[in-house]
């Protein structure tokens, strides 16, 4: 079974977030990244299914400049078999319908029976990737999934739905999964694994080489939402929080009049 | 008349004595010997590890520790006095038994050369005799306290009947030996007064005469030195071994630097296994420290953790991995001391530094946290994972961007050395107070002091990242070693001449941790580089009355033996101590070691809120702490308790640059 997991790397939401100089996306100076979230979950899954068949080749995906590399390591860690480092400075530049493309284009011929990507990813937040990915392989895909079991071909996952629902639903390979919270608690990858994760494949592929499409859409403006009041913290011991607490209710409000 | 009294009386010199006892006597050793050997190859499953060099220092402190039963002894109570009376009382009849053996049958055959006589005999006789009675007397004592009012936790097994009968039974059938020889031959002599304890035994047996006391002597005779063949045999079989494996313990001891932990080859490609699963993966040391255990429980009875009913007892480790090593190789001793028990562990050095036997618990827990940790990505909980990635991320457990860590200092006119190289000292702020929004507080009071005593500090900034002691501790060698090196590099860059840190965990790691990876720099505590400052007279303090108890940090006491230089800065700022009752190298941790900062305590009772309530019996008003994790966990403890109204906690720092003059 082959099976490949898209994962992206993005800043840590603890940073320090500035604007870049051109007002459409974040500077990257003193930010730490990380591997995205919801791409963690699909990592792990992808190791799971693979545990559980024996017999799998995880290939591992990421769109970014050279330091995407660090983060796919980690995905190799904890168990991918070989990594497809697709080299791109100016991924941010390009909507999620390229960035889809890209993958898609480096799929289409390589018959993978199962895409793992996370539902979004935590700093564009589009949702679109995953989806799009599907549609241009001709693949069903099942949407922000928070369980999943693989049977003889069969899939059978689980979707969180607004309001405290859930559907389950079943489709069959090849097909794609986009990969919510819930789904699993991502491996810490043991010292063994990560020592092996330095040996493995990690080819570098220029984007110039998938990249066949235009963008549909642009980032026009990006930028921090005003501050308007903002929270009040009040401090101080139990009784002086409550006469503080009162004094506002009653200043500010008419809730006590 | 020359005072001495006949070697072999009663039971004759002859062939007819001497070949069965000489034979016996070399069995009985060669069966220890056998044994022994024995026993030596399952230490042997274990890993090398070099523990003879400096040989001289090592003998000079095992003679040291076995005669003058130093370490039994510090800070001993009832049991430790009686152990130490009772060796000393037993090993002057050895050494007695031994000039015996030495005069009747070497010197005297040989040379015609007696020395047990006249004054030297007089001396002989009475020590022996008192030699004797101290050791029962012991022996009694010791036997009530296991037996009659045996305290919690004393663990008695088989071995504890056998070696408390066989004592007994060898010294009082040697005074019931000199009883009837005394009765026949010494009865109303002088000499008589030089064996007080044997002229009781002699006048009690006086009443039998002549006939039956030479039968009772030539019997007693027989069966005590039968006694003593199976006190020998006996030795490695039984708790007795103890008399040889922890006197060498003491010889093999860890020469420190004190509670360094071992650092893993991490470039190594070929090793396959990190930590320790089996037993093969514990150093020979690991298993000889549990023969060397006498089960005194002394680390179990200062383990935190044990103390607030969690299922950790160092002694148990020790014993455990005993077990393991010589009834179930193939076990897995993770799973024989079981996980709870090795994460609960604060490494807060108590076991350790009590221990009468030398016995290293605290590397052992390392060592099967690193398995689990490296082999297994094995956390206690989630929230220890979540820290370990978010140090991985942003160089803290807190998991706060690393751009700010040095935002505290940006008001207080203090530079990152990558601005400003040219300072006295560098400031190793640590995770806590860089982020943590009360133990700010304890960095911009340091710097708040050095800047009045006209020291010049830099700090690394967002370019400092975690020492590695927590990760480390909790098993997760690989990034602590990866933090490490950064960290390093980081200052070698930077011409630094001095390194100060307010936190006793980096202290500890850089001073002592980090020496393995090629760091050489000078690091001090701020204790005791404020303590030097007040000395010299750059740092004046106003002494206002200041009611107060001060709680000795693990990290700044037990492993590194600062306890003066904080007690000086607190009374120079006018602080009057009310030592806790567990104060200095009994102080009891405040939770937070051992990685455990990072992990949420879910057994037993808080150890913390236990703490708080030792400083709460005081009666003083505030808590001096010296320790960033300490201070977390007090504040924290003191609300967790209900006592805000009776004790603050504050750090040594806070309070001194309050009362700068």
């Amino acid at each position: 079974m082959k099976i490949l997991v898209c994962i992206k790397q993005v800043p840590d939401m603890e940073s320090k977030f500035k604007l870049n100089g051109e007002g459409n996306w974040y500077d990257g100076t003193d930010l730490a990244w990380r591997m995205n979230e919801y791409d963690e979950y699909a990592v792990e899954q992808a190791v799971q299914l693979k545990d559980q068949l024996g017999d799998a080749d995880l290939t591992v995906l990421s769109i970014g400049p050279e330091r995407v590399k660090e983060m796919m390591k980690k995905a190799l860690a904890m168990g991918c078999d070989r990594g497809a480092h697709i080299a791109d400075d100016d991924f941010f530049k390009k909507d999620p319908f390229e960035i889809a493309s890209v993958v898609a284009e480096f799929a289409k011929d390589k018959g993978f029976d199962l895409i793992f990507t996370g539902m979004q990813s935590q700093d564009r937040g589009s949702g679109q990737v995953g989806v799009l990915v599907a549609e241009m392989l001709g693949l069903p895909s099942i949407t922000t999934i928070v369980d999943f079991a693989f049977d003889n071909g069969q899939i059978t996952a689980k979707r969180e739905l607004e309001g405290g629902m859930k559907a389950i639903v079943k489709t069959r390979t090849p097909a794609l999964m986009t990969c919510q919270l819930g789904l699993n608690t991502p491996r810490y990858p043991t010292l063994p694994n990560i020592m092996k994760a330095k040996k493995k494949e990690l080819l570098s592929i220029p984007v110039s080489e998938l990249l066949k499409v235009e963008a549909k859409q642009e980032t026009a403006k990006m930028y921090f939402p005003e501050k308007k009041g903002g929270g009040l913290v009040l401090e101080g011991s139990v009784g002086d929080l409550v006469d503080q607490l009162i004094k506002i209710l009653k200043d500010k409000t008419a809730v006590l009049a | 008349m020359e005072f001495t009294r006949e070697i072999y009386w009663n039971v004759g010199d002859g062939i007819g004595t001497l070949l069965p006892m000489y034979l016996l006597t070399f069995v009985s050793i060669a069966i220890l010997v056998v044994i022994f050997m024995k026993r030596i190859k399952i230490y042997r499953q274990g890993q090398a590890l070099d523990r003879l060099d400096h040989l001289p220092e090592r003998i000079l402190d095992m003679v040291k520790n076995v005669l003058l039963q130093s370490k039994v002894l510090r800070r001993a109570k009832g049991p430790g006095w009686a152990h130490g009376a009772f060796f000393w009382g037993f090993f002057l009849l050895f050494i007695g038994t031994c000039l015996i053996v030495v005069q009747a049958d070497f010197t005297d055959p040989l040379f015609d050369v007696k020395f047990l006589k006249g004054n030297f005999y007089l001396l002989f006789s009475v020590v022996l005799d008192v030699a004797g009675l101290v050791a029962i007397v012991m022996l009694g004592g010791l036997f009530v306290r296991r037996y009659f009012v045996r305290p919690k936790g004393l663990e008695t097994i088989k071995d504890d009947a056998i070696m408390h009968g066989l004592l007994f039974a060898i010294l009082i059938s040697g005074f019931v030996i000199e009883g009837a020889r005394m009765a026949v031959t010494e009865m109303g002599t002088y000499l008589a007064y030089w064996s007080p304890v044997g002229l009781v035994f002699a006048k009690g047996m006086a009443g039998l005469g002549d006939e039956s006391l030479r039968s009772v002597h030539q019997l007693t005779w027989w069966f005590h030195l039968l006694l003593v063949m199976a006190f020998i045999i006996l030795i490695p079989y039984t708790k007795f071994r103890h008399i040889f494996t922890t006197s060498l313990n003491y010889l093999f001891a860890d020469r420190g630097p004190t509670g360094k932990l071992v650092s893993l080859d991490m470039d190594d490609e070929e090793a396959e296994s990190f930590g320790a699963a089996a037993i093969t993966d514990m150093t020979w040391k690991d298993i000889f420290d549990a023969d060397a255990c006498t089960q005194c429980k002394r680390c179990q009875d200062r383990c935190p953790a044990y103390s607030t009913d969690k299922p950790l007892s160092p002694m148990k480790i020790v014993n455990q991995i005993g077990e393991v090593a010589f009834d179930k190789p193939q076990a897995n001793l993770i799973e024989t001391c079981s996980k709870d028990a090795l994460w609960a562990c604060t490494t807060c050095f108590a076991c350790q530094e009590i221990c009468p036997a030398s016995i290293e618990h605290v590397q052992k827990i390392i060592d099967m946290r690193r398995n689990m940790v490296l082999m297994e990505g094995e956390f206690p909980g989630e929230e220890v994972m979540t820290a370990m990635e978010q140090t991985e991320v942003n160089g803290n457990p807190l998991g706060l961007g690393y751009a700010s860590r040095g935002d505290w200092a940006e008001d207080v006119g203090v530079k990152p050395l990558s601005e400003d190289a040219d300072v006295d000292i560098l400031y190793f702020v640590g995770c806590y107070a860089s982020f943590d929004k009360r133990n700010i507080k304890i960095a911009r009071s340091f710097v708040t002091l050095c800047q009045a005593a006209g020291i010049k500090v830099g700090i690394l900034g967002k370019e400092e990242k975690c020492c590695g002691e927590p990760m480390r501790k909790m098993g997760n060698e690989y990034l602590y070693q990866s933090l490490a090196l950064e960290n390093i590099e980081l200052i070698k860059g930077y011409n630094v001449k001095k390194v100060v840190t307010t936190c006793p965990h980096c202290f500890n790691t850089l001073a002592k941790d980090y020496r393995d990876l090629g760091f050489e720099i000078e690091v001090e505590n701020y204790t005791v580089f404020l303590e030097q400052l007040l000395n010299t007279g750059k740092l004046k303090l106003n002494s206002g009355e200041l009611a107060c108890t001060y709680h000795d940090s693990c990290y700044l006491g037990r492993h590194n033996n600062i306890y003066d230089a904080p007690r000086a800065l607190i009374k120079a700022a006018g602080g009057q101590i009310v030592e806790m009752d567990k104060h200095r190298a009994e102080a009891f941790c405040c939770s937070a070691g051992g990685g455990r900062i990072m992990a949420e305590e879910k057994l037993g009772e808080r150890i913390n809120i236990k703490r708080v309530g030792m400083a709460v019996e005081t009666g003083a008003p505030t808590l001096l702490s010296n320790c960033p994790f300490c201070l977390t966990m007090f504040e924290d403890g003191i609300k967790g308790a209900n006592v805000e109204d009776k004790l603050n906690v504050k750090d040594i720092a806070e309070v001194l640059a309050e009362r700068l003059a």
